[in-house]
């Protein structure tokens, strides 16, 4: 089976490597192609790298994540996107939904719940 | 020539031819020289003369004297100059006697001649007065024959002079007898006065006549008849009978209408009373009898005032010369008060009565002292009230005023009097409250409007007023002109212009005071508000950067746990886990409550068993439980109840009571769950969980639902709890628009109740 490629969308460090270590805990199921720090990168990114599916932070600096969604899904209507975020209210999460995401994730979250979010995203 | 005749007459003949055979005498026995005795033949014409011609008679005496004295003296022959002498004498004597003698006669004669002639114009002049007489007069001798007779006889009785004089006048009396029995009458009293009597004319019809009649005597003083002076007086008998059948007549009618007055009187809630001029009580209504009482025949002092004379204050003088009088007068006797009007009546027969209507004003009296009483309350009142209060006539002008509403505007009352009304509100609040009075004055506006009041001195004050019409105070544009008129002042064609418009009474708040204080608190809880908002939006922020480093943290550990560890390695993830847990739970609260704060939570609605969630949600905390030996148990009536809700409200509400019943109670304990329906309302569900453990002081009851109650801070610290989940059930419960409580029984366990309405509506 071939390796589903991601894009990670994450403007703090720390949350990239975990997400990073996270994905590797599937054991190889996953592949990390590449990261953006911010919105408008990950549209650039997106365009680049054509991944699988793409894990997005709302809250950024330059491009927020909702505008980032909506850039990245009008340029291909297919493409899978994961909103991560804290900011837990359900307006939040309407929004990132309205704007074409395929699911939500909140923080925190344990490997698990990532897990549980992708293999239904990806039909295992 | 035929004066001539007339005067030529016999009597003048006589004398003339007696006179010439005097002279003729005179000359012949002259011529035989005889001075002798035939000079007495000359007393014939003397005395003729003086008969007829009266003092005319001395100039015959003159003329013959002289005559008798020129023939004489030279016929006779002188015999001796005394002999001469002697004769001169005797011719002398004589002639003075022939004057003399004529004098005298005639003197006498003249006399009787006036005396005749006066009683000829006087018997003229009665008998002018008898034909001319109205009155019949008949003149009847002693045998009852008629003597005199009349124009006015002729008239009445249709004879004439001619065909009754000498007849008997007994055949012109209907009663034969009559004639006789008047001259039996007359000839006793010597006068008949106004005797009535029937007679018959000519015609036979019957006149009546009205005689008097008297004795006629004469010079010796004889009776010799009787005149009588009679009258038709048929006419005036028809008149007089028709005048008695009519005064007859007019006195019924006054009578009944007396009569029909007295009924009225007698009727009358009024007391009427008449009186005459001395005092006597004709007349008095039942009205006035029940309360004076009234024996017959009583003087009104008597009545009234139960005095032996006359009261001083009586008005019968006053009534009496025409006047009607009105006056009001206490009964001390009865204590009441009447009100009394006193006016003449005319009797039938001329006198005048004093006629008086008692109206008892007592109860008026009563009523008005009432009234008084009243007014001066409100008086009162209106003065020592704490607003200022002013009555505004229909014309906008200011009528009355009280001391708060002199201190407000700094005039006195009496100049308050009469000042516009609208000269008190400043320029930009003017048409504003006019508006609103004339509004008011119809009922359609709200009772209060604030504005800005001007004072003498101009300082502007905040005042709220409140404008009242005055009910049943409609004024005619007319009448409100005139008023206007009568207190001096000018009223404006505006005022005039609203017809009907009505007086009110204004009441004036000055609030200046009250609008600064509540201008300032406006101020600061707007800068409250801002702060509240601040705060809550730094709030947010804070709870969401605390939730970032929770992610690295659980997502490590997560990882961490499957990395290869030694036991103890595992236990610290496990427990750094939990914390991780407890702590994500403790912000979701707090932003839920924020959230709830702001007013951003709508509900969620949707049809659900409430036995399924409460079982699922039982579900989920039977391992709790299990650990702590605690036994849940579920009872819900009606199993399958649907309700419209919030599902994850009344999970949430539910998750929290079980999870502190679990808490709050010893091991072993027992926790139940209870559904039912709220009797009587059916439209609503009542929810219980009840446990066995430590319970609540009474006094902290009511404070358990405020944000971070702990009923003790060293029992909470041990359960780990900021008490934030009895604040989010009160707020979940409220959201749905029901209520939650408690009730708890120390050391012995808790009750917690809340109510949902079935439906939202």
């Amino acid at each position: 089976m071939e390796k589903k490629r991601i894009l990670i969308v994450e403007d703090a460090a720390y949350m990239r490597e975990m997400l990073v270590e996270m994905l590797e805990q599937a054991g190889g199921k996953y592949e990390v192609v590449g990261f953006a720090e911010n919105g408008l990168e990950a549209v650039e990114k997106y365009k680049e790298l054509k991944p699988d599916l793409v894990t997005m932070d709302l809250v950024m600096e330059v491009m927020d994540g909702i505008q980032a969604i909506k850039e990245i899904k009008k340029h291909d209507p297919e493409a899978l996107i994961v909103a991560i975020t804290a900011l837990g209210t359900p307006d939040q999460r309407n929004a990132a939904l309205d704007a074409g995401a395929e699911e939500y994730l909140w923080k925190p979250f344990t490997v698990k719940n990532l897990f549980d979010v992708l293999e239904k995203l990806f039909g295992e | 020539m035929g004066t001539l005749a007339k005067k030529l007459n016999c009597k003048f003949l006589v004398l003339f031819f007696s006179v010439l055979f005097c002279v003729v005498v005179t000359v012949y026995f002259a011529s035989k020289g005889e001075t002798g005795v035939y000079t007495h033949l000359f007393y014939i014409p003397i005395l003729l003369a003086g008969v007829w011609y009266h003092k005319k008679a001395i100039y015959v005496a003159l003329f013959l004297s002289l005559f008798y004295i020129l023939v004489t003296c030279p016929l006779t022959p002188p015999l001796t100059p005394s002999l001469s002498v002697a004769v001169l004498e005797r011719i002398l004597e004589r002639s003075v006697i022939f004057v003399a003698v004529a004098y005298t006669i005639g003197l006498v004669s003249e006399k009787r001649a006036k005396g005749e002639e006066r009683l000829k114009e006087t018997k003229d002049y009665l008998d002018n007065i008898i034909a001319s007489s109205a009155d019949a007069i008949v003149v009847v001798d002693l045998d009852g024959k008629v003597r005199s007779w009349n124009k006015a006889a002729e008239d009445y009785m249709g004879y004439t002079a001619k065909e009754v004089l000498g007849t008997p006048n007994k055949r012109f009396f209907a009663d034969p007898d009559e004639a006789e029995r008047i001259a039996e009458i007359v000839e006793r009293e010597g006068e008949l006065k106004n005797y009535r009597t029937t007679v018959l004319n000519k015609a036979k019809k019957p006149v009546r006549i009205r005689m008097s009649a008297a004795l006629l005597k004469d010079k010796l003083g004889v009776p010799v008849g009787t005149v009588r002076v009679s009258r038709d007086v048929t006419k005036e008998e028809e008149l007089e009978e028709e005048l008695e059948e009519r005064k007859k007549e007019e006195r019924e009618k006054i009578k009944k209408e007396r009569d029909n007055l007295n009924l009225i009187l007698e009727t009358l809630p009024d007391g009427v009373y008449i009186v005459s001029k001395d005092y006597e009580v004709e007349f008095m209504n039942r009205t006035l009898i029940e309360v004076f009482g009234y024996n017959v025949g009583e003087v009104c002092y008597k009545v009234f005032h139960n005095r032996t004379t006359p009261c001083p204050l009586c008005k019968q003088e006053e009534v009496r010369k025409g006047e009607t009088v009105q006056w009001e007068w206490h009964s001390r006797k009865k204590e009441r008060t009447y009100d009394l009007v006193e006016t003449p009546l005319r009797n039938i027969d001329g006198t005048v009565s004093k006629l008086t209507i008692f109206r008892d004003i007592t109860e008026r009296k009563r009523i008005e002292k009432k009234l008084r009483d009243a007014e001066e309350r409100y008086r009162v009142i209106f003065e020592h009230a704490l607003t200022a209060l002013c009555l505004i006539e229909a014309g906008g002008r200011i009528s009355l005023a009280n001391k708060e509403f002199e201190a407000l505007s700094g005039y006195s009352r009496s100049e308050l009097r009469g000042k516009k009304w609208g000269d008190f509100i400043a320029d930009e609040d003017r048409v504003r409250v006019q508006n609103y009075c004339a509004k008011r004055r119809d009922g359609k506006a709200p009772a209060c409007c604030p504005f800005k009041f001007v004072s003498r001195s101009g300082e502007i004050r905040n005042v709220q007023s409140w404008i009242e019409p005055i009910p049943g105070a409609e004024v005619e544009a007319g009448a409100e002109v005139e008023a206007g008129t009568e207190a001096g002042v000018e009223t404006e064609p505006e005022a005039r212009a609203g017809k009907g418009s009505k007086r009110c009474i204004a009441s004036l708040l000055d609030i200046t005071e009250l609008k600064r204080k509540e201008d300032e608190l406006r101020e600061t809880c707007e800068k409250l508000t801002e702060l509240d908002d601040m705060k809550r939006e730094f709030l947010n922020v804070a709870y969401h950067e605390m939730r970032s480093p929770l992610a690295p943290i659980v997502g490590y550990a997560s990882l961490l746990e499957r990395c290869e560890l030694p036991d103890k390695g595992r236990r610290y993830i496990q427990n750094i886990e939990q914390c991780a847990k407890e702590l994500e739970k403790m912000i979701n609260r707090m932003l839920e409550l924020a959230r709830i704060d702001s007013r951003k939570i709508k509900l969620n609605l949707k049809e659900f068993s409430l036995s399924d969630v409460v079982q699922e949600v039982v579900k989920g905390f039977e391992p709790e439980a299990a650990k702590k030996e605690q036994k849940i148990s579920t009872v819900v009536s009606e199993v399958g109840e649907v309700i419209q809700a919030d599902k994850q409200q009344v999970v949430a509400v539910f998750s929290n009571l079980i999870s502190n019943a679990i808490k709050y109670t010893p091991s072993g304990g027992r926790i139940e769950i209870r559904v039912d329906r709220v009797e009587d309302r059916g439209e609503e569900v009542r929810c219980c969980v009840a446990d066995t453990g430590i319970g609540i002081p009474a006094e902290d009851l009511p404070k358990i639902f405020e944000r971070f109650y702990m009923v003790d801070t060293s029992l909470t610290r041990k359960s780990g709890s900021l008490g934030l989940g009895l604040s989010i059930v009160k707020e979940y419960v409220k959201l749905h628009g029901g209520r939650v409580w408690a009730t708890s029984e120390l050391g012995k366990g808790s009750k917690f109740f809340f109510i949902i309405p079935k439906r939202q509506r």
